[in-house]
């Protein structure tokens, strides 16, 4: 159905929608942690700002084409990101949210400070979207891009499905709802935790590093905290640990503020009051409450898990 | 030879000495269990043998290696299973889910982060077989956070069971259970142990619990052990009588 979005939507709907959908990547990227493993991370705009800096700085100064560059830049962040997850899976709850959010605001200083590789508070202008050899040419267009960003939301999502459905994601679950008893039952913990710390962040970079030709720039805002708290709305809306919902979020997230701000510059006030609405009304997200429509053996589920959850 | 040797152990939390030079001996196919009144220690014993406390002093040796400072895994990992005093489950997953899960720990591919079915069949076959003999077949499916008190402490030695330790560290199994619970839990205990001649270490309060299932009695009190033998020359030792049978026996 989203690939026949270019008949449909006009010019500038379809520069939002690929948006939305990176957007979409970046969010489901951080449901790994968040939803998956109760790990809540609050610099995951790390990930997307240096996946575009670095995509961005590849396709500036090297003769890489786009789809190298991309996945280059994601997997560059993905090797660094398993020094950070040491780091900060050394602490737990919100110790860890507050090394994350501390190394994302490091991260934002450097791309700041270090003006011959990042270009300070300019950023990084006129990335080119650099065709590559075999007619890979076709992801230049607006509509070109477009698909290039479905088929990356479509591997990223198929990716992480079989993640979650994995042994690995077993055991991510069971740190979820018990960490101790995990590691009382031989479970190395910790470095299931860094894995999937590293693997987030790799996957958020991958988003970024979509974002970087999307855009043509890249600047520090794609580093700074308020892009980290925006995404973990986006997850938290769209419906924590179901991989589809945070997509639903990003897309529900830039939609509103597209409308919103037609009218109002305030739009972040009244977006704030949709998700205090969703946190109260409907915490499984939006994915929640389509599941609880259609889905009949669902809609039990999540009033049994609120069961559970005020047993404990 | 001895499978779990517990040489001088001690542990001290600032001033207090929650475990005082413990030395114990726990032989292959034996059941020894661990008593003595709250506070004695019995708890913070088991964390020092599964490495979740750091011993201050003294060595713990498992099938004749030390595994003294060792991390939780890689202690569990040698063979050594345990239950929690309070019951650690995973309230989300179902029952077969949970025993799946304690399984799969055991399988080379837990780690594997694409399909696994291969890995899901083996611990799953593992877990059904856990479940049956704990006769929680019927309420497999369901999750485990609905289950009654009694079935939820029956899962969690399940959950120990489907690792196929050589060791199991059960932590006071039956408490929180009735009268009628107890009794059932320890009918299932007793032909499980006696059926697959597993070495188990039992803390426990209930002392009828202890006299039906142990072969060899540690009393510990105030971190040390005052008594140790078979269960009725502990019972009949004046000084256990004086610091915690009252009188029971």
């Amino acid at each position: 159905m989203l690939a026949l979005a270019p008949l449909v939507f006009p010019t500038y709907g379809m520069t939002l929608l690929t948006e939305a959908l990176i957007l979409g990547v970046f969010a489901m990227s951080l449901d790994l942690t968040v939803g998956y493993t109760r790990l809540i991370s609050f610099g995951h705009a790390a990930a997307y700002g240096f996946g575009a800096y670095a995509c961005g700085w590849l396709l500036l100064h090297t003769p890489l084409p786009m789809v190298a560059a991309i996945p280059l830049a994601a997997l560059l962040a993905g090797v660094v990101a398993i020094g950070v997850a040491w780091v900060c899976t050394q602490a737990t709850g919100v110790s860890f949210s507050m090394l994350t959010l501390a190394f994302a605001q490091l991260l934002y200083a450097v791309a700041y400070k270090w003006t011959s590789v990042t270009g300070g508070s300019d950023g990084l202008a006129g990335i080119p979207r650099r065709p590559g050899p075999l007619g890979l040419h076709v992801f230049v267009s607006r509509n070109g891009f477009y698909y290039l960003v479905l088929i990356v939301l479509f591997g990223a999502f198929l990716f992480c499905r079989a993640l979650v459905r994995s042994p690995f994601g077993a055991v991510l679950r069971g740190i979820r709802d018990n960490e101790a008893k995990t590691l009382a039952l031989g479970y190395n913990t910790r470095g299931y935790k860094i894995a999937v710390v590293a693997l987030s962040y790799g996957l958020g970079a991958l988003a970024g590093a979509l974002y970087a030709p999307f855009a043509g720039f890249a600047n520090t805002e794609l580093l700074f905290w308020l892009l980290s708290g925006q995404v973990l709305i986006m997850v938290i809306v769209g419906g924590a640990g179901t991989l589809i919902g945070p997509i639903l979020g990003a897309v529900f997230f830039l939609t509103v503020e597209h409308q919103l701000s037609n009218y109002t510059e305030a739009w972040g006030l009244f977006f704030g009051l949709i998700f205090i609405a969703f946190v109260i009304f409907a915490p499984e997200g939006i994915w929640g409450l389509i599941r609880a429509r259609f889905v009949r053996r669902s809609a039990v589920e999540p009033e049994f898990r609120r069961g559970v959850a005020r047993a404990r | 030879m001895a499978l779990l040797e517990l040489d001088e152990l001690t542990r001290r939390f600032g001033g207090l000495v929650a475990v005082d030079h413990v030395s114990m001996r726990v032989e292959e196919g034996e059941v020894r269990a661990v008593i003595g009144p709250n506070g004695a220690g019995k708890s913070t014993l088991f964390n020092l043998i599964t490495g979740v406390l750091k011993p201050t002093q003294g060595s713990v040796r498992f099938a004749g290696e030390s595994v003294t400072g060792l991390p939780t895994p890689r202690i569990c990992q040698r063979g050594i299973a345990r239950t929690f005093q309070l019951t650690a489950l995973f309230p989300q997953m179902t029952a077969r889910e949970n025993v799946r899960l304690a399984s799969q720990a055991r399988e080379a591919g837990r780690w594997q982060f694409w399909s696994g079915a291969a890995v899901f069949a083996s611990a799953g076959c593992r877990a059904d077989l856990a479940l049956e003999r704990l006769g929680l077949t019927a309420i497999a499916e369901r999750p485990a956070g609905l289950l009654s008190h009694g079935d939820q402490r029956l899962l969690e030695v399940a959950m120990a069971l489907a690792q196929e330790p050589r060791l199991l560290l059960l932590d006071e199994p039956t408490q929180g259970l009735s009268v009628e619970e107890t009794a059932q839990a320890v009918e299932t205990l007793a032909g499980l142990l006696a059926e697959s001649g597993m070495t188990v270490l039992l803390v426990e309060h209930d002392m009828e619990v202890v006299f039906r299932l142990a072969h060899r009695i540690t009393v510990l009190h105030r971190g040390a052990v005052i008594a140790d033998g078979p269960p009725e020359a502990v019972r009949q030792d004046a000084e256990v009588q004086k610091a915690y049978l009252g009188g029971f026996a």
